[in-house]
């Protein structure tokens, strides 16, 4: 006959080994939090300083002033608007964003579509696999002939819309 | 039973109290992963800035009505309508109204609905 004293023991080491496991197994796989891409929070964000940044180019410097995206657009300064849009978005504390790159284009509506052309020439790294996050800016532009902005009407007073591709190469 | 030792009791139950604390500690921990992902993509699919954008240009629209009447501002209107379905995929109307007397001041009624598929918008102000 085997001796059963030890039973209780038996049945507390075996209690115990379980939680240990249960324990151990909890914290070390929860202590390292997954923040994929896919969990859109690095997107939120950039989104939000895209939007912020083009509100900021949005405003006159001074009442009935003009703004400086409008600026831009009739001057036609894509590549200045995108290297502003820039360095408005690098404008901050801390290490300088050198991985933010941005695409301006423009949508506006002629007599029979909607054309949207883009305004910054194609970036050369820009795979199109990027994760972007794509704000856009109502602009009012006055009359007058534009010459970069093929078939617009210049006749009257155009509301366009401005749209800035922005990713993290 | 009765002749085991039976000191450090205290010790063992403390260990299980501390075992289950832990317990729950790491499943908040563990839910908070997900609480950020689905703020964050709450945030983004709420189109806020749109909206408030919207309304920017909306009241640029009522300047430029004011300016050149309804006729000519009809462009501005179209652009914004016809830019909105294409570019935003958002079904977008505005209109204005005559001016009205609101607590003494002369102001139109200026009607917004935005509906993006996903959030519905109306609003009417005075400007």
């Amino acid at each position: 006959m085997v001796n059963d004293t030890g039973q209780l023991y038996t049945m507390e080491g075996v209690a115990a080994g379980l939680i240990m496991l249960l324990t151990a197994y909890i914290v070390i796989s929860t202590t390292s939090i997954y923040t994929t891409g896919d969990t859109h929070i690095p997107d939120m964000q950039l989104e939000q300083l895209g939007s912020d940044v083009l509100a900021m180019m949005d405003t006159p410097d001074k009442e009935r002033g003009e703004n400086q995206l409008v600026g831009f657009i009739k001057n036609d300064q894509g590549d200045d608007l995108r290297d502003r849009f820039l360095d408005n978005c690098k404008m901050r504390a801390g290490d300088a964003d050198a991985d933010l790159r941005a695409q301006v284009y423009l949508s506006y509506r002629t007599s029979d579509s909607v054309n949207t052309i883009p305004l910054s020439p194609a970036d050369e790294s820009f795979t199109r696999r990027e994760n972007t996050v794509r704000v856009t800016r109502w602009v009012q532009l006055p009359s007058g002939s534009y010459s970069h902005i093929p078939n617009i009407e210049t006749s009257r007073p155009h509301a366009v819309l401005v749209e800035v591709l922005l990713w993290r190469a | 039973m009765a002749r085991m030792n039976e000191e450090g009791q205290w010790i063992v139950l403390m260990g299980l109290l501390v075992a289950v604390a832990l317990f729950f500690l790491a499943l908040i921990v563990n839910q908070s992963a997900l609480v950020g992902q689905t703020t964050a993509e709450g945030v983004l699919e709420f189109p806020k800035n749109d909206i408030r954008d919207l309304r920017g240009a909306i009241l640029g629209y009522v300047d430029a009505y004011e300016k050149y009447g309804s006729d000519k501002s009809k462009a501005i209107h179209d652009d914004i309508v016809e830019i909105s379905l294409e570019r935003k995929n958002a079904v977008v109307n505005f209109t204005v109204g005559e001016r009205r007397d609101v607590s003494g001041r002369e102001l139109r009624p200026v009607e917004i609905h935005y509906n993006n598929g996903v959030t519905e918008y109306d609003e009417t102000m005075y400007y």
